[in-house]
C-alpha cells in the first residue's frame, strides 16, 4: 500500500559530520528514510543520537558531507539555486523544542509570526499581513489581540501555539517538529499533540516529528525510525515497531518508558542495551526487510539470533 | 500496617507578597509522610508542589510567610524556624535535596570529588585518608565506574545521567533521613531515566530513606511511589496507595489527568484535554478550586470547598462527589484500562 504513495521527502545515504579533518565527527551516517505526504514520520532517539542533526539538515541549517536530501524530486542539500532555496523555506517550516528559548523575547508577537512571510515576500501590504498573522493565530486557538503583547505574557503551551502560528503562516507542507511538547506541562501536551493533529488533517501538512518519547510517538506517528549513535536501526509501521520490536536497542527504549500501572512497573525488566554486543568488525550490518515496511540494520548473524 | 509518621503537616498555609498583592501558594495542606515509604507528589506546574516541599527545607523565597499550620518533624515545628542558623541542622543532615537540573546544581569550579568530600566533611566529620575513602565509596555507590579518575574531574566532563549521579552522591553523603527528590529525571532521557530511578530505589533501601518524589509525570510516579499525593491549585486535592490512584481514582482532576497522558491515547482520536485554566491565586478560591475546569461539578462546589472524604484507610480525596447524597459520577474508561493492563498490552 505504502508504495504507490507520493514521496514527498527521500533522504538517500544522507551523512553529517562537524569539525575538521583532525577532529572530524560523524553525527549522522548513512541514513535512509522516505516521507510520504500527509503522513506523520517519527524518529526517535537518546539525546546525542543524531536525529535533531538529520532534522536540521533537511532544513538546510547543518549543511551535509555525504548524500542526497530530496524533496519533491529535487535535491536540496548542497549548492542550490535562489529559487529553489525560496521555495524550501516557504515549504518547509520547523517547530522547536523551547518556546521559551525560541521566540524573541523583545518582539511582540505580531513581529514573530509575520518575519518569516516577509522576508519571502517583500510585496504584500501591511493590512494583509496583519489580516494573515491574525488568521493565524486564530488558526492555533489564540485570540487576534495577542498580537500585540511579547512573549513573556503567555503561558508555555501558548509560546508553544505561537510557534506553530509562525510556522503555519508560511503555509508549509512540512514541517519538522523538534521534541515540541516535551518542555510543556501534561495537561498542556495533549493541547498541543491535537492542534498538530488538527491542522494536519485541515491542510494536509506532512510531520516529521522529532522526539525522545516512544509513547508519544505511538499515539501521534504513523512510522517511525529509531536512531542511535547517528544510525537508524528500526524503521516501520508504529505500531509494528512497538508491538514487535526487533532490534535490541529499540527494545531497551521501549522498556525504559514508564507506563502509568504501578502493577506493570514495579514487576517490569529494565532491558539494557550494550552497543558492544555488536560487533560488526568482520561482518558489517545492513539494511534488511523482516516483515513488509519494517527495516532493521543488522548482519546474518544478528539475523539469526533475533528473529 | 503499622507505620511511624516521620514528618506530619498539618493545614499549612502559604502566601507570597508580590508587590503588594498575595498569592496564595498554599492553601492549608494537611499531609503524613511515613518512615521509610516513597511518596510521590503530582501535579501540574503551578500547583505548588515544589513549593510545599522548599517549606521543609526553610528554602521558599524571602517574600514567603507561612501565615498557618505546622510541619512536625522530629517533635520539631519546622514552620516556626526562621534563622539561618536553625536550618542548617536540618537541611543536608535530616532532610536533603535533588534537583531538577543536575547542570546548575553543581559547582562547575570545584572537582566532584571535592563537592563529595565536603559535604561529607561537613555532616560525617571525617578528615584526610579516611573522607577521601569516604567520598569514593559515595561514588562507586551511585554507580559511577573509575572512580578514582572521576574524583579528580570536574562537572563538565560528566553526561547529564552522570551529573544527576553526582548530585545524589551529594545528597547521601550528607547522611539525610528523607530525601526530597525534584523532578530529578526531567532534564534526562528515557534510558537515562530508568537508571537513575532505579539507582534512586537501590540507595532508598540501601540507606533506609524516606522519599519524596516530586513530578508530573504519571509514568514515573506509577514507577517510583508507594503512596501517591495529587495536587492542584494549592492543595493536596486526592492521596492513596498507587493502586488507589491508578486503579480506583476518586477526584475528577486525578481522572482528567491520567486520560490526558499521550500513553493512553487512541491513534486517529483527540486526546483529553482539560479545559480552561488553573485558577489565579491572587484571589481566594471559592468551593472546589477545581470546580470551573470540572464536567462533574456540582452546585455545593462553587460554594463549598470540599473536606477529605475516605474511601479506604489509605485513601482518601476532597470531592463532592464522594458524599453520599451525591449523584453518581462514573469514573472515566480509562481507568478500567489501566486497571486490566490494558495499556501495556494493548496490541
Amino acid at each position: 500500500m505504502a508504495n504507490n504513495r507520493e514521496v514527498l521527502l527521500d533522504v538517500r545515504n544522507l551523512e553529517v559530520s562537524f569539525g575538521s579533518r583532525s577532529k572530524r565527527f560523524v553525527a549522522v551516517k548513512n541514513a535512509n528514510f522516505q516521507i510520504y505526504k500527509g503522513e506523520t514520520f517519527g524518529l526517535v532517539g537518546e539525546s546525542g543520537s543524531g536525529k535533531t542533526t538529520i532534522g536540521r539538515a533537511i532544513m538546510r541549517i547543518n549543511p551535509t558531507s555525504g548524500g542526497d536530501i530530496i524533496y519533491k524530486g529535487r535535491k536540496i542539500n548542497g549548492k542550490i539555486d535562489k529559487e529553489l532555496d525560496q521555495k524550501v523555506i516557504k515549504e518547509i517550516q520547523m517547530i522547536f523544542q523551547d518556546p521559551q528559548a525560541s521566540l524573541n523575547e523583545r518582539a511582540k508577537v505580531d513581529y514573530i509570526v509575520s518575519e518569516g512571510l516577509l522576508n519571502v515576500n517583500k510585496k504584500l501590504s501591511k493590512e494583509e499581513v496583519t489580516q494573515k498573522v491574525h488568521q493565524a493565530l486564530r488558526e492555533v486557538g489564540l485570540l487576534p489581540e495577542f498580537a500585540s503583547r511579547f512573549p513573556h505574557e503567555f503561558s508555555g503551551g501558548q509560546k508553544q501555539r505561537i510557534g506553530i502560528a509562525r510556522a503555519l503562516i508560511m503555509e508549509p507542507e512540512f514541517i519538522i517538529a523538534d521534541e515540541p511538547i516535551s518542555a510543556l506541562d501534561v495537561s498542556v501536551r495533549a493541547q498541543v499533540l491535537n492542534l498538530m493533529r488538527e491542522l494536519q488533517k485541515k491542510r494536509d501538512i506532512t510531520y516529521l516529528f522529532i522526539a525522545h518519547d516512544l509513547s508519544v510517538m505511538r499515539y501521534i506517528t504513523d512510522r517511525i525510525a529509531v536512531i542511535h549513535k547517528g544510525d537508524i536501526v528500526e524503521m516501520g509501521n508504529t505500531e509494528d515497531v512497538i508491538t514487535n520490536p526487533i532490534h535490541p536497542y529499540t527494545k531497551a527504549l521501549l522498556s525504559a518508558i514508564p507506563m502509568p500501572d504501578p502493577a506493570y512497573e514495579k514487576k517490569k525488566e529494565l532491558i539494557v542495551f550494550n552497543p558492544l554486543y555488536l560487533d560488526y568488525e568482520k561482518n558489517p550490518p545492513s539494511w534488511t526487510e523482516v516483515e513488509q515496511g519494517h527495516f532493521i540494520l543488522a548482519n546474518q548473524i544478528d539475523l539469526k539470533e533475533w528473529l | 500496617m503499622e507505620q511511624n509518621v516521620i514528618l506530619s503537616v498539618k493545614n499549612l498555609h502559604l502566601d507570597f507578597n508580590l508587590r503588594g498583592r498575595k498569592l496564595h501558594a498554599l492553601r492549608g495542606v494537611d499531609l503524613d509522610v511515613y518512615e521509610g515509604e516513597a511518596l510521590a507528589i503530582v501535579g501540574e506546574s503551578g500547583s505548588g508542589k515544589s513549593v510545599f516541599t522548599k517549606c521543609f527545607m526553610g528554602l521558599t523565597d524571602k517574600n514567603g510567610t507561612i501565615s498557618e499550620g505546622s510541619i512536625m518533624y522530629n517533635g520539631l515545628d519546622l514552620s516556626k524556624l526562621t534563622k539561618e542558623k536553625d536550618w542548617l541542622s536540618i537541611r543536608g543532615g535530616e532532610i536533603a535535596m535533588i534537583m531538577q537540573d543536575p547542570m546548575t546544581s553543581l559547582n562547575p569550579l570545584k572537582t566532584i570529588g571535592a563537592q563529595i568530600a565536603e559535604a561529607v566533611a561537613l555532616h560525617q566529620g571525617l578528615k584526610g585518608a579516611e573522607l577521601r575513602e569516604k567520598a569514593m565509596q559515595y561514588i562507586r555507590d551511585v554507580g559511577i565506574t573509575e572512580p578514582e579518575r572521576r574524583y579528580r574531574q570536574y562537572p563538565h566532563e560528566f553526561s547529564g545521567g552522570m551529573r544527576q549521579r553526582v548530585v545524589i552522591a551529594i545528597a547521601l553523603a550528607c547522611n539525610p533521613k528523607i530525601l526530597i527528590c525534584d523532578e530529578p529525571t526531567t532534564a534526562l532521557d528515557v534510558t537515562i531515566q530508568a537508571q537513575i530511578l532505579q539507582l534512586i530505589k537501590d540507595m532508598k533501601e540501601k540507606y533506609n530513606l524516606t522519599t519524596i518524589f516530586i513530578t508530573h509525570d504519571l509514568g514515573v510516579v506509577a514507577n517510583i511511589a508507594d503512596r501517591v499525593a495529587v495536587m492542584y491549585a494549592g492543595d493536596v486535592i486526592e492521596i492513596g496507595t498507587a493502586e488507589d490512584i491508578f486503579y480506583d481514582a476518586k477526584h475528577p482532576y486525578t481522572w482528567a489527568l491520567l486520560s490526558s497522558l499521550p500513553q493512553v491515547g487512541v491513534k486517529g482520536e483527540d486526546l483529553y484535554t482539560i479545559q480552561g485554566t488553573a485558577p489565579n491565586l491572587f484571589k481566594e478560591v471559592c468551593g472546589d478550586a477545581f470546580a470551573p475546569r470540572n464536567p462533574h461539578a456540582l452546585k455545593i462546589d462553587f460554594v463549598k470547598r470540599p473536606p477529605y472524604f475516605e474511601v479506604s484507610p489509605t485513601h482518601k480525596a476532597k470531592t463532592w462527589l464522594l458524599d453520599p447524597r451525591a449523584p453518581k459520577a462514573d469514573p472515566p474508561a480509562i481507568l478500567e484500562k489501566i486497571r486490566s493492563g490494558g495499556l501495556v498490552n494493548g496490541k
